[in-house]
């Protein structure tokens, strides 16, 4: 494995360099952490009307009363608390779109600077080249998804009623951000390599990210219309379907990434 | 003798329909230069790759050191050559030393860092360590891709087009270089387009067009597809003297001003026979001298048997 941890180094020094590439994944977690906070607190407060005085969202005051965590909410809170739950899963795109744009960059930047043959020239076998790419856009994705949640309860804890905080930091929202999170964005760097290794173009890679992202959105408004409780069990088995498809990804990237493909192929 | 480096036998690559590459076979001992040549599409990259178990071959067999490379030995055997790929293939954002560290512990080497330095140094791009990749010119490039691709200190190295892009003055670096590592007892397998540059270093050259059309010395390859010839310099012009050989019977004589060319293969006479009948002649003779053809002579009449453009 030191052959993987030696290119994930260079993974990382080149990341530094290139910052830039983080900028979509950046614009997309501070409209997913400002999205929630305009909805539930700066909308309300320049209007000057209580979200909690709107009929359309009442069920939230009852969904929350049933909850014996919440009882001690005041209505407004409530309605803020269920605002912020909801819209946490959008937290998820920011590593997403990370693990995305560094994949796709990484692999077919390498097969477009022509740096591939060299290293493929080493004694690397394919896991472990694999596995150094796969961490080196892994890692990055990880630290924007403590950051997008840092980010979020920062803003929750300063703006939100009184009480919002303590009921966001809780297994629902750490399983959004710290199972369905990484491993939304594992599939999707994933589904990454294995079409870098077969187009030329580091954009219909990114493109076919709609893939892994609209899930994402469709889950937020089955939450609001569909009636899509995003309870601990159903996080654990949104978790465990990604799980499977990661290793499937995984087996079908492995034989996708074939030297011999790499090398008489990639133009 | 020592046994072989390397052991090609009866190579072959099919992609789909196309043959690549058919039944190659030669055999490199330790310390030898040994330059494939060839046309574009003739299936140079294609034997580097199969001999350094990039690719597989379709048929036949690759042995280094007298062990057979196959998909488990690959990674093993690899880190036995050193491949310098035909564009440098450096990280442009990384810099000279980041380059060379990677791989200095891709290859797993026990102090990566003295490594580093020691092939900074021994290719004389130490000033330029800290400079990105992307910062240098395309020679430098190469120079950093050479210290990398022999960073590991290996037994074979394979280098494809080591001095495309090189100034003279770097270009004769790298041949000295190459010279260095025969000196070292290290195996060379060069392929390059360069005819001077074989010309000056290799101790064997193949020539492939797809198949293995001739392997040999280039003095051999040239003894086997030309004859010998003698130049014959003179104090005044050749021409007439040339009609006095012609009526000895020697019938194939170039004339160039005061210089003759002439093969004496199909005839009775011998050199100092020629001499002597062209001083009692009253010629001049100021130098005899055997005449090599070019090894790119050589080369395109081995490419091209029809004699198109040679």
């Amino acid at each position: 494995m030191n052959r993987a941890v030696a290119l994930l180094g260079k993974e990382l020094i080149d990341l530094r360099q290139n910052l830039t590439i983080f900028l979509p994944a950046l614009l997309v977690t501070i409209v997913a952490v400002l999205m929630p906070m305009v909805v539930a607190v700066i909308v309300p407060a320049a209007t000057g009307e209580r979200l909690s005085d709107s009929g359309d969202l009442e069920i939230a005051v009852e969904m929350y009363k049933k909850d014996p965590s919440m009882r001690s909410l005041e209505p407004e809170a409530a309605i803020q608390a269920y605002v912020f739950e909801y819209f946490l899963v959008m937290l998820v795109l920011g590593p997403i779109t990370s693990a995305m744009s560094v994949a796709a960059a990484s692999v077919i930047g390498e097969k477009q600077a022509r740096t591939l043959e060299p290293l493929l020239v080493t004694p690397i076998t394919t896991f472990e080249l694999l596995a150094g790419k796969l961490l080196g856009s892994l890692i990055p994705a990880l630290a924007l998804s403590v950051i997008s949640i840092v980010l979020y309860l920062g803003v929750i804890a300063a703006a939100a009623h009184d009480g919002v905080f303590w009921v966001l930091l809780g297994p629902r929202t750490l399983g959004v951000i710290f199972l369905i999170g990484p491993l939304a964005a594992m599939v999707a760097l994933l589904l990454a390599i294995c079409v870098s290794s077969r187009v030329n173009d580091p954009r219909t890679a990114q493109q076919l990210s709609i893939f892994v992202i609209l899930p994402i959105p469709a889950l937020l408004l089955g939450q609001i219309f569909g009636g899509i409780e995003l309870t601990f069990p159903v996080i654990l088995w949104i978790a465990l379907v990604l799980t499977l498809a990661s290793a499937a990804l995984v087996w079908v990237a492995i034989r996708l990434f074939e030297r011999e493909t790499i090398l008489t192929r990639w133009k | 003798m020592a046994s072989a480096a390397l052991i090609a036998s009866h190579l072959s690559r099919r992609f789909g329909d196309r043959l690549a590459v058919e039944d190659v076979s030669f055999t490199l001992e330790p310390g030898e230069i040994f330059a494939l040549l060839g046309p574009n599409g003739a299936g140079k990259t294609t034997t580097l790759r199969i001999l350094a178990g990039l690719i597989a071959p379709t048929s036949g067999a690759v042995a280094i050191d007298g062990q057979p490379m196959g998909p488990r030995s690959a990674p093993q055997l690899r880190a036995r050559i050193g491949f310098l790929t035909e564009a440098p293939g450096l990280w442009d954002r990384l810099t000279v030393r980041d380059n060379l560290l990677v791989y200095a512990r891709l290859y797993g080497l026990p102090s990566p860092e003295a490594a580093v330095d020691e092939a900074l140094e021994r290719f004389e791009i130490r000033d330029r360590g800290a400079d990105r990749a992307a910062q240098l010119s395309k020679g430098l490039k190469q120079r950093v891709a050479l210290a990398r691709s022999l960073l590991h200190d290996p037994k074979i190295a394979m280098l494809d087009e080591p001095t495309s892009g090189l100034d003279p003055a770097s270009a004769r670096e790298v041949r000295d270089l190459i010279l260095g590592l025969r000196a070292q007892g290290r195996t060379v397998l060069l392929c390059t387009h360069n005819l001077d540059e074989v010309e000056r270093v290799a101790d064997r050259v193949a020539v492939l067009s797809r198949r293995l059309i001739a392997i040999g010395t280039p003095a051999a390859l040239r003894q086997k597809l030309f004859a010998p010839r003698v130049r014959i310099a003179l104090a005044q012009p050749a021409e007439p003297f040339a009609a006095v050989l012609r009526t000895a019977g020697l019938s194939d004589i170039r004339v160039d001003s005061t210089v003759m060319s002439l093969s004496i293969t199909n005839t009775s006479l011998t050199t100092p026979d020629v001499v002597r009948r062209l001083v009692e002649a009253g010629a001049g003779v100021e130098s005899v001298m055997p005449e090599e053809p070019p090894l790119e002579d050589v080369y395109l009449k081995l490419v091209r048997p029809d004699g198109e453009g040679a």
